[in-house]
């Protein structure tokens, strides 16, 4: 069920970000105008207005790095304010920034939403987006407006219209079913996406969130399989009956690496992700698994105990130049390479259990975000500001969680069982 | 002491072919269709779980434990094995899943290849031994299937 979203304006000329000072930059979010109150299939366009005018607030409040001031009713300007704001009037709010936009109804029963993002305190616009959509789907037109207002706040692309695939698990011990969830990255529109029937693990979403490529040990072994989110279609990756695990997507969405296991040394293959023959890109004696694509698809990070424990390596997409980059004191293993290029999120293995880092591609500048002992499955967020993990809580139990790379606490994802091994797709098309 | 020697000494005379000596050569087990009425004979062994039960037996156990996350088989668990393969040996008709299980605290996807590895190790050495390839399949379940700290260990399982 492909969204169908037609550019009203694809512009956004970015101008550079307004949060290169330290302090978190304060948005206003006015309510949405209408040019006319007309009744949709959704409700009216006054309401829509509003409602999309929450969720965009919503949005920006649930990030670290930008502040949005709370919606007021009382703050309504007319139809033609929407791109020519008085900026004084919300700078004497305490606001950097303003968002304002649109909600219209067309003939054809469709929604025309806009968006635009003001720097009121040089009173210049920043960027601007808009979209037509079917009435029901305002809240994607919502999410992408939220995304102008962050990116265009902190150079970073938003995180709000992006999918999550986890696994979810009810019961405990072997009675325990495993099946893999994918929702919004807002928590809604949450689905099951496999039965129950088999164990499933590693969920992985395609860059634009359309297809999920997991493990699942139907036929006895773990083996990966893909699937079409539309239409719930799945297929093995590769034929043949070699345990198969750890797959993710490159970056373009066109390859997938995966690890499989013959006489018990376990290698790093791609291979398309439509199939075909894989190609093996390791060979050392040991274990090679873990594999991440970097943002351009040039080269790939990964993880290997051919030295005697796990350490991250890094090696061209064919395989040629493999290097090992963490040398410090505990195992490291399951990195992701983030989506601006500039870190490896990873699990740290020691003596105080498992627990999530980042730190450069180098290996330099390390750090431990989480307390663990038993944080593993760090994914980014495609802002590269943020990372779900998985969070186990003892007993077979485990939640998924958020943290910002920049420091923070953990915050728990709320989601309607127990969870882990959590994804976070690039943004939607 | 000189007694014990000697013992050893002839045991190892009377099984050349296996490197690993034991103590209770096991006995073949007869599979006998159960009787409807009377006295059952013996021994009686039926089904799939009193087989498992025999193999248990026989076998000393049907799991092999490993340290860290290696898929090195220590003297012990060779024992285990070599019992396991004659048992395998005198039931040719049996196939046997090999589960490969990984520590707790390990990773998921290194715990599945770490499961895979001990796995195979434990079918490596059971053909060393003399059993048909034929009869061994092999499974990791990673960390997935913890059973308390002690997972590192690899499970054979009957399966038919």
């Amino acid at each position: 069920m492909k969204l169908r979203m037609t550019a009203l304006i694809v512009a956004a000329m970015f101008a550079a970000p307004l949060a290169a000072q330290h302090t978190v930059p304060v948005i206003a979010v006015p309510p949405l105008a209408t040019p006319e109150d007309k009744e949709t299939s959704a409700g009216s366009t006054l309401s829509l207005a509003w409602q999309a005018t929450q969720l965009i607030a919503s949005d920006l409040q649930s990030a670290a790095d930008v502040m949005a001031l709370s919606p007021d009713q009382k703050d309504f300007y007319s139809y033609p304010e929407v791109t020519a704001p008085t900026h004084s009037r919300w700078r004497a709010k305490g606001a950097k920034a303003l968002l304002t936009g649109f909600v219209q109804a067309r003939p054809d029963g469709r929604l025309a939403v806009g968006c635009y993002v003001y720097d009121v305190e040089k009173g210049r616009e920043l960027g601007r987006t808009g979209f037509v959509v079917p009435a029901g789907e305002w809240r994607r037109a919502a999410h992408k407006c939220s995304g102008l207002a962050y990116q265009s706040l902190t150079g970073a692309p938003g995180i709000f219209d992006t999918r999550i695939a986890y696994v979810a698990k009810t019961g405990l011990g072997t009675a325990q079913v495993a099946r893999v969830a994918v929702m919004d990255g807002d928590g809604l529109n949450h689905d099951y996406v496999t039965t129950g029937d088999t164990l499933v693990l590693t969920p992985r979403l395609s860059p634009n969130g359309e297809r999920l490529a997991f493990v699942s040990f139907t036929g006895g072994k773990p083996n990966v399989r893909v699937m079409d989110l539309a239409s719930n279609d799945q297929r093995p990756l590769v034929p043949g009956d070699a345990i198969s695990f750890s797959p993710r997507y490159s970056p373009d969405g066109s390859r997938i690496l995966f690890s499989m296991t013959q006489a018990g040394n376990t290698d790093i293959y791609v291979v398309n992700a439509t199939g075909g023959f894989p190609q093996r890109l390791t060979s050392a004696p040991g274990i090679d698994t873990s594999a991440s694509f970097s943002p351009d698809g040039s080269r790939i990070l990964f993880e290997s105990d051919r030295s005697g424990f796990q350490q991250l390596y890094i090696m061209n997409a064919n395989g040629s130049d493999q290097r090992r980059i963490t040398f410090g004191g505990g195992w490291y293993a399951a990195p992701e390479w983030s989506p601006d290029g500039e870190r490896v999120a990873f699990v740290r293995r020691g003596s105080d259990g498992l627990r999530v880092g980042v730190m450069k591609v180098d290996g330099s500048d390390l750090q431990i975000l989480t307390s663990g002992p038993r944080d593993e499955g760090p994914s980014w967020a495609v802002s590269s500001r943020e990372l779900l993990f998985q969070r186990g809580e003892g007993f077979g139990r485990s939640s998924i969680y958020r943290v910002g790379v920049n420091g923070g606490q953990p915050r728990k994802v709320t989601v309607p069982q127990d969870a882990g091994d959590p994804d976070w797709s690039g943004a939607r098309d | 002491m000189r007694r014990l020697m000697i013992m050893v000494a002839v045991i190892a005379g009377m099984a050349p072919s296996a490197s690993f000596a034991q103590l209770r050569v096991p006995t073949i087990v007869q599979r006998v269709i159960p009787a409807t009425r009377g006295r059952p004979q013996q021994p009686v062994v039926v089904g799939i779980d009193a087989l498992r039960a025999d193999f248990r037996l026989r076998a000393g156990s049907d799991t092999v434990y490993f340290g860290g996350d290696s898929g090195l088989l220590s003297a012990p668990t060779r024992a285990t094995l070599a019992a396991q393969a004659q048992w395998l040996m005198r039931h040719s008709e049996m196939v046997v899943q090999i589960e490969g299980h990984a520590d707790p605290a390990d990773t998921r996807d290194h715990a599945l290849a770490v499961g895979a590895r001990r796995a195979e190790a434990v079918r490596q050495f059971l053909i060393l031994l003399g059993v048909p390839a034929g009869q061994l399949t092999t499974v990791s379940y990673g960390k997935e299937r913890a059973a308390g700290a002690a997972n590192s260990r690899a499970v054979t399982v009957l399966v038919r």
